[in-house]
Order: structure tokens, then sequence, then C-alpha cells
């Protein structure tokens, strides 16, 4: 092989770069707290919920996890305009990275729900707390407690697959490294470096999660 | 009228009748037991008393006033006058003793965090734990665990407090630190509902004692005609067996 690797011209770019990696961590955060929230109701209706409430969610959760998130997205972003709604490319992401993170996040929540105590949730009963406190101050710091390695994956998983927002064209880590790529012509070297800020983030992301269970929940997690 | 009156309650699991027409009252810090074989209803008619399980006719009063069990409103009302603790000390396991005993007071009494800490500190001290403040349940004997679940009842500053066998999951030797801490209660004029298998702490304290048998009431009477000459044949056998053991 006499391909000599030139990283210069990548390195140049890294700030560029960073900055592509800051729209990912964006991506990722507005996905994983979307859908947390659609999650927690899920799991509340599928363990609490009446029949009509537990229908819906199971069907939802079956929908989403038994199609493609790439296919769920083409199909807001390319079917939607034909019922009059068009959406920026951005927002057809994360509307579809949201509703796909929560189908996934109902079935992981749904363990932690299944986890809590009834006999707690008796007991703050008893001393007054409305369902709402029972769910903010009994109930989610079990399910923290019990789903914290599957939600850290899960995260570590939005980070990667938030990247097939560039193929809707937005200009997160791999959208520019695209962009630089065929502008450069320097793949190898541009997808090395990229790869590179890629397992940087999800060790970051790894790490802080691990140190706020610690902190917030008593959670074990290894820190690495 | 009485400070608790409980009027031909009724309630049912399915098609099991659990409770039927009972009847009973208590007067302002008084202390009424109940007694009774396994099954007869005991932990049914507290849970029923504090809005747990549904009663399916009948009614309780507070203070003269009715408790709507249907009504969210009427039960966030009737738990700032009546408390429980169970047999299982179900701590919230997430928290410190600490915020175990202030959580009620902050966040549903909406008192200053200050305030609830300093007056949790006192209650914990009244039964022996303050030097556990910081401790979480999972760090406590299960006697330590059941008087940080007393002081967290006692920190909603109820009227009336329903103790449902408290010390039947403990070792020996933790009981009595338990009773003790109930026996400190018992002149507060806390109105207080024990269920309890232990006789001679239920004969020394209570100024009445209810006998329940297949979900009914069949002898209410103070401690000395409960079980010294009690009228009912049902009791007799009951306290009999149980003093026999
Ligand atoms: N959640 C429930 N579902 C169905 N039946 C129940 C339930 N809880 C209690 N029961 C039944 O109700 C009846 C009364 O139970 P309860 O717990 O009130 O009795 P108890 O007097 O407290 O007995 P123990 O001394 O053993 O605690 C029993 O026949 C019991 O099997
Ligand atoms: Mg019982």
């Amino acid at each position: 092989m006499n391909y000599t690797f030139q990283f210069a011209a990548v390195l140049e770019e890294l700030p560029y770069l960073l900055g592509g990696a800051v729209v990912t961590l964006q991506i990722a955060f507005a996905s994983f707290w979307g859908g947390a929230v659609i999650g927690l109701f899920g799991a509340l209706a599928k363990v609490y919920g009446g029949v009509v409430a537990r229908r819906i969610a199971a069907g939802y959760v079956t929908l989403l996890t038994n199609t493609p998130a790439l296919v769920q997205i083409f199909l807001l972003y390319y079917a939607l305009p034909d019922a009059g709604i068009l959406l920026e490319p951005m927002t057809a992401v994360l509307i579809g990275l949201v509703l796909n993170a929560g189908a996934y996040l109902t079935e992981i929540l749904r363990a932690g729900v299944l986890s809590v105590r009834r006999s707690e949730i008796e007991a703050a009963a008893t001393l007054g707390m409305s369902q709402l406190q029972i769910v903010r101050y009994v109930m989610l710091p079990h399910i923290a407690k019990t789903i914290y390695a599957p939600l850290s994956n899960f995260f570590v998983w939005l980070v990667l697959g938030s990247s097939l927002a560039a193929l809707f064209g937005v200009e997160e880590l791999t959208g520019r490294a695209i962009n630089i790529s065929t502008a450069n012509l320097r793949s190898i070297e541009t997808f090395t470096i990229v790869a590179a800020i890629y397992i940087v983030l999800t060790v970051i992301a790894s790490a802080s999660l691990a140190l706020v269970g610690r902190w917030a929940f008593r959670v074990k997690a290894k820190v690495f | 009228m009485h400070h608790l009156e409980i009027r031909n309650i009724s309630s049912s699991y399915g098609k099991l009748e659990v409770l039927r027409d009972v009847t009973l009252s208590a007067d302002k810090g008084e202390v009424v037991s109940l007694i009774g074989p396994s099954g007869s209803g005991k932990s049914t008619l507290l849970r029923v008393l504090i809005g747990l399980t549904p009663p399916t006719g009948g009614n309780v009063y507070i203070g003269g006033n009715k408790v709507d069990y249907n009504s969210r409103k009427s039960l966030k009302d009737l738990r700032g006058h009546m408390a429980i603790v169970f047999q299982q000390y179900n701590l919230f396991q997430n928290m410190n003793v600490l915020r175990n005993v202030t959580i009620a007071p902050v966040k549903i009494k909406k008192k200053p965090r200050e305030e609830a800490e300093v007056r949790a500190r006192g209650l914990l001290q009244k039964v022996g734990m303050e030097e556990k403040a910081d401790a979480y349940p999972d760090e406590l004997s299960g006697g330590q665990q059941q008087r940080v679940a007393i002081a967290r009842a006692l920190a909603t500053s109820p009227e009336i407090l329903l103790l449902d066998e408290v010390t039947s999951a403990l070792d020996p030797e933790r009981v009595k630190e338990v009773l003790d801490t109930i026996r400190s209660l018992t002149h507060e004029g806390i109105t207080l509902i024990i269920v309890s298998h232990e006789m001679a702490f239920v004969r020394e304290v209570s100024t009445r004692v209810a006998m329940m048998d297949q979900g009914k009431i069949v002898e209410v009477g103070p401690p000395e005609q409960i079980f010294r000459s009690p009228v009912e044949s049902r009791t007799r056998d009951f306290v009999s067996k149980i003093l026999s053991h």
C-alpha cells in the first residue's frame, strides 16, 4: 500500500467537527429526555393503566420498535408534506427520534416501575402524597436505580444513532464529516478522526451518567 | 359524638366479605386495641380507615365530619389527621432517615425545611434514633426501621395513629424497644388504634380492647373484661388459647 495518510488537512477542520459533535449531543439529549417523558407515561400506562391505556401503549411500542428509526423519520419527512405538514430536517429527525426513544424507554422504564415496592407507594399515599408526588419522590428514584445500566446504554445508542440525521442534511458530527470528506477527498482520515470523537463522546457520556447515578440515586455504577 | 366513629363498615375483596357491619368508636387520646385470629379482618379495618381499601358500606366520622373515601380532597384531609405504621416497616429506601421523616411536612404541609428538620430530629430523639439521622433504611435493623417509621408517621402530627402489628416482624429483643416507643405515645392525646398479638402489652396500655372474628367485632370492653371475664365464648377461647402460649 502506498497511500500516505494526511491528517493535517482534517485536523484543520477540527473546530468544525467539534461543533458537529455538540449538535450530536444536543440531538441525543433532546431525544433522550423527550423519549423519557413519553416512556414514563407509557410505562405507567402499561403497569397501572386501564384496558384502553394499556392497549394504546402496547400498540405504540409494537409499532415503533418493529420498524427502523430511519424509516420512521423518512415517513415524517416525506409523507407528512402530502398531508400539508412540512417539517425542517432537524424537526423531523427530532420528532422521529423522540417517538422512537419513547417506545424503547417505555419498555425499559416498565421494568423499573415493576421494581417499585407496593408497600412504599401505599406508605406515601397514607402520608398524603398526591399521585404526582408519589411518582416524583418514591417511584422515579427506584426506577432510575433499577434501570440505570440499560438507560446508560440506550443513551450511548442515541449518541451514535443520531448520525442518521446526516441523511437528511442535518449538520451534526457525521453530516459535517461527509461535507469535509467530499471537499478534501480524505475520507479515511476524516472518518478515523470522527470515530475517535464518537468514542470520546460516548466515554464521557457513560462516565458522567455513572457519576450522576452515584450522586443522585446511590447506584453503585462503575465510572469506567 | 366520639372523636373517631366507625359505623357499620363493610368491605370485600371481590366476593370475599372481609368486614361485616363493623361499628367501633374511640375518644380523643384513647388507646383501642384490636385482637383476634389471623384473617379476622384487623388489617383490613385499618386499611379502610386510612383509605387504602374502599369500604362497601357504612361511614367513618372524625371529629364529627364524615369521611368521603371517594373524594381525593377528603382523603388528603383525612391523611392530615390520621397516620398508619405497617407491620413491614416500609420506609422510602432511596431517602435517608431524616428525609423519610421530613418529606411529608416539607412536601405536603409545605413547612420550611429547617423547621421540619428541627422537629424531625426531636421526633427521632423521642424514638431513640437521632444518631441515625443520616443513615439509609438498608443500613438499619428491623426495630430501628420500625422506630423511624413511627417518627415518620408522627411528623404529620396525626390526631389518630393506626399501628398494625408493628412488632411482629421483629426479633424478640427488638420488640421491647418498639413497644417502649409506643408506650411513650399513650399519654400525648393521640388516639391510638393498635393491632397486636402482644397480649401483655395490649392489656397494659389499652383503654379498651375489641375482639374481632370473621370480619365482625365480637366484643368490646376494658382490658380487665376482655382478658379476665369475657362475656362472649369466642373471646374466651381466643384469649385462653393465646395466653397459654
Ligand atoms: N389483597 C387481598 N386480596 C384478597 N383477599 C385479601 C387481601 N388482603 C386480605 N385478604 C383476606 O381478607 C381477610 C382478612 O384479612 P386481614 O389481613 O384483614 O386479616 P388480619 O386480621 O389482619 O389477619 P392477620 O392477623 O393474619 O394479620 C383474610 O381472609 C384475607 O385472606
Ligand atoms: Mg393483619
